[in-house]
């Protein structure tokens, strides 16, 4: 019963020098950690070890830092089901953890433990060893009870990987602490993020926004017509990418193979079947309809992503940094749905679509503050860490 | 009513990478089963795919040798199927961003006219595993061998400008010749780094109708393509004249048979573009330095062969069909020798001989150096045409100079009068009757008499002096 949140401790003691000495991170099991299980919460990797480690790993290592274990997750990642995000940081087992964000998980985790969850920028970490669901959206989340950690974490990590193609060729920006000024700092509302919230949930949002209005920040209302079709291009192009990736889970080569299979195509069908729970597999099923019977629906969808990543950037010319509301994760314990679960995320999926930073700060325990987003326009990482930091002392009375 | 066909071909070239593509495994597919595999090419979790530069290079180059418009932006896609040959469930491959548009081969047609046979566009894609099936028992299974997963192929797709199986014969001979030149692939059909397939229809000739189109593989020769087109094109026309429908479908060539026969239905995956393996750009600049690399293509070479050494079109054309054969060439021209000299012995004389040696010419001790030494001797008259083929031979089986051999073999031409005129003599007493045909007028008695002094001198007269010595006697 020792481990509620951790499906794996790390059996070595924490001998690291650097930087990070003596933080203790904890990883999911979809983080390569050599000869670590990494099953990613699914039965289609059911005992696989990873080889070598992942360059996350190897860097939060080499900067001293301590992976003190796996944390439960859900398969692949894909929404909270079965997660125990954020636990090990809440019982004091981690002082961080990472935490794949496909849709919003870090950032959810993160209110679910009244922690900081942070997704960087797309594209700043090498996603070498990571086994992943939907390349293009996802990001290694960083969530942790104070900023700091993650501003280190991420100074650690970020930056060119020669094994890592896929990251842009572009220069790795300073994640040194900022000052900010709120005079200098306008922070932006998109109008209908807040059309959808329930009424005592907009109440609540509402007082957080007075609140940065008190700290001296203007803030500006914005509209953006187009925001609704967030959680539609994510649920198309997500499933493709998910349908893609995991297309390798064949039980060719790794994995378990189903018995009783009369030829291959059986064999598929019975091994596949058997490899994924209920929620990925429509997922799944949902990708290869958009590829094989509903193309133009993807290539639309793609080009709706492309427009609305700069309708983002056109309010970044007039805002600094963005506020969201941010749903609370409820789990009602029955099985989610895709719906459900697109649902949930409603409010940070922004974030994956664009690519850039967003950042869940939460309450100051024992006051009726609520728990918000922020972003930044991408690259912004190291300014959205300094604003949230600005934020976190004025909630908490400091200046 | 008369028919035409209407032909695309779509050919696989495997290039002569040291890597694969994606990953550092060797590109050797032929190695024991399963040896250079990696978690890349076995697409393991948490494993990224890294595009090589030398694929990239090889098949800009290859697409700049078939005139093709390199693209500044090309992108992989994934290919969706499953099967067991297929690592991830998609295989790589630049399906809406080509590499190249265009490009072309001039051939030259039945008629003898030049036809320009255009390229559509050349595209990169990897290899997919090797699938072995074998009995276990009584029980079959199917074994895959990943050598060969993400080897680097480049897939070049013509227009259907081909009306004969002819045209897509030359087409194929003159695309292995200028891959081969660039230095891209041994574009070899006999050992599969050239795979071709043939898409076929018929019209009625003289219309522009494009019909329903039949794709024909598992060809393995130019022969074969020929014949398997040839095939095609007289079954299809005997079903449309039977009022049948041609119906879009796959078929494979029997070798053995030599016809075309249905296979499965073909399955086309859609395409996606792939979020992992980024974009490539290509800047003017680098398309110009790739440029600067390509060889003088086989074409051109044959012009400038032609005008600088006055060889004829098919001589030329012979030479440039192989660079080092060519450059061979161009080194004993190099060395002083005639270019007709070069010619004629380079081709009727060393290379039948490095073929009845089964060598490679590059692989032989007879380097053009060393030839052009022996063809010196020749052209100074000491030694003569049959001496020269003796020494030939001997040179292949030691490394003396030419020069060394033909003194210590006494292969040296005999051309002092004093010892000519002694053998003269000689055979002229012998052959009474040959002397007097001569002197009647009858001109082949000289022949034979010349070939008399000859065998008299074992060899090694000059039969060009013993020709002036005997006119002088006897005429």
């Amino acid at each position: 019963m020792m481990d509620k949140a951790f499906i794996y401790r790390n059996p070595g003691a924490d001998n690291g020098a650097g930087p990070l000495k003596g933080l203790k991170v904890a990883i999911q099991p979809n983080i390569s950690k050599e000869g670590w299980p990494t099953e990613a919460g699914s039965n289609a990797l059911v005992n696989f070890k990873a080889l070598e480690d992942a360059t996350i790993v190897r860097r939060l290592q080499g900067a001293g830092a301590y992976i003190c274990g796996s944390t439960r997750m859900s398969e692949f990642g894909f929404g909270l089901e079965g997660s125990s995000a954020g636990e090990s940081v809440q019982h004091n087992d981690a002082d961080a953890e990472l935490v794949l964000d496909l849709m919003g998980e870090c950032r959810l985790a993160a209110g679910r433990a009244s922690a900081c969850g942070f997704k960087p920028s797309y594209g700043l970490i090498s996603r070498l060893g990571l086994v992943g669901l939907i390349p293009s959206m996802e990001c290694y989340g960083m969530l942790s009870g104070n900023i700091k950690n993650i501003r280190d974490m991420l100074k650690a990590v970020a930056g060119p990987d020669e094994m890592d193609f896929s990251l842009p060729d572009e220069k790795t920006p300073d994640f040194s602490a900022h000052k900010i000024d709120p005079k200098k700092n306008t922070i932006g509302l998109i109008t209908e993020a807040q059309a959808s919230l329930p009424a005592g949930r907009e109440k609540t949002f509402r007082a957080a926004v007075e609140e940065l209005k008190k700290a001296g920040f203007t803030v500006r209302e914005m509209s953006m017509p187009d925001f609704p079709l967030f959680s539609l291009v994510h649920m198309i192009v997500g499933s493709v990418e998910a349908s893609s990736c995991a297309g390798r889970y064949d039980s060719v080569r790794y994995g378990r193979r189903a018995a009783g299979a009369k030829n291959w195509n059986d064999m598929y069908l019975l091994s596949r079947g058997a490899a994924f729970g209920l929620l990925l597999k429509s997922y799944l099923i949902q990708g290869a309809f958009f590829q094989f019977d509903r193309y133009e629906a993807f290539e639309n969808a793609c080009r709706i992503r492309a427009r609305l990543i700069k309708e983002i950037q056109h309010l970044a010319s007039q805002a600094e940094f963005l506020a969201f509301p941010m749903d609370s994760y409820d789990s009602t314990g029955a099985p989610a749905s895709l719906a459900g679960t697109y649902a949930q995320f409603s409010s940070t999926i922004i974030a994956n679509i664009t690519g850039q930073p967003a950042l869940y700060l939460p309450p100051v325990s024992g006051t009726a503050q609520t728990g918000f987003q922020l972003a930044g326009p991408r690259l912004s990482d190291g300014r959205l860490l300094a604003l949230g930091e600005h934020i976190l002392n004025a909630r908490r009375g400091g200046k | 009513m008369e028919f035409e066909a209407v032909i695309g071909l779509e050919i696989h070239v495997e290039l002569n990478c040291t890597t694969k593509m994606f990953c550092d495994c060797p590109n050797r597919p032929g190695d024991e089963p399963n040896i250079n595999t990696c978690p890349i090419c076995l697409w393991f979790p948490g494993a990224i795919p890294r595009f090589s530069q030398e694929a990239l290079e090889k098949a800009s180059l290859l697409c700049l040798g078939l005139g093709a418009e390199l693209q500044p932006k090309s992108a992989f896609d994934q290919k969706v199927y499953y099967y067991p040959d297929l690592p991830k469930g998609f295989q790589l491959s630049q399906a809406h961003l080509p590499l190249s548009r265009g490009g072309g081969i001039e051939i030259t047609d039945e008629s003898g006219k030049p036809k320009m046979l255009r390229i559509h566009h050349i595209h990169m894609e990897e290899d997919v595993a090797k699938l072995v099936h074998e009995m276990e028992g009584r029980l079959p299974i199917s074994l895959v061998d990943f050598n060969r997963a993400g080897s680097p192929l480049v897939e070049i797709v013509t227009q259907p400008d081909f009306r004969t199986p002819y045209e897509a014969m030359e087409f194929l001979k003159a695309l292995r010749t200028q891959v081969r030149s660039v230095g891209s692939s041994e574009c070899s059909m006999d050992n599969g780094t050239m795979r071709v397939d043939a898409n076929i229809s018929i019209r009625p000739r003289g219309t522009d109708q494009m019909n329903t189109k039949v794709e024909v593989k598992n060809m393995n020769s130019v022969r074969h393509v020929g014949d398997a087109i040839a095939y095609e094109i007289s079954r299809q026309s005997a079903a449309v004249q039977a009022g049948e429908t041609v119906m879009l479908h796959t078929r494979l060539w029997d070798p053995e048979k030599k016809v075309t026969l249905p296979m499965r239905a073909k399955f086309e995956g859609p395409c996606v573009p792939d979020p992992a393996v980024p974009v490539i750009e290509l800047s003017q600049e680098w398309i110009e330095k790739m440029r600067t690399r390509l060889p003088e293509m086989p074409a051109a070479k044959a012009e400038r062969l032609v005008a600088q050494h006055g060889l004829t079109a098919d001589e030329a054309l012979f030479l440039s069909s192989d660079a080092e054969v060519a450059g061979y060439f161009e080194e004993l021209v190099g060395q002083g020798i005639a270019p007709r000299t070069a010619m004629h012995w380079l081709t009727t004389q060393l290379l039948p001989a490095v073929k009845e040696r089964k060598l490679e010419l590059g692989g032989s001790h007879i380097n053009p150096a060393r030839f052009a030494v022996l063809l010196r001797m020749l052209s100074n008259n000491e030694i003569n045409a049959n001496a020269a083929r003796e020494v030939l031979a001997h040179m292949f089986d030691s490394d003396e100079s030419p020069e060394t051999i033909v003194s210590a073999r006494g292969f040296r031409q005999v051309s002092d009068t004093v010892t000519l005129d002694a053998l003269i003599e000689r055979v002229l007493a012998e052959q009474p009757a040959a002397v007097a045909d001569l002197r009647s007028g009858q001109g082949k008695a000289m022949g034979f008499l010349i070939g008399q002094v000859m065998q008299a001198s074992g060899g090694k007269a000059n039969p060009k002096i013993i020709r002036e010595l005997l006119s002088k006697k006897l005429i």
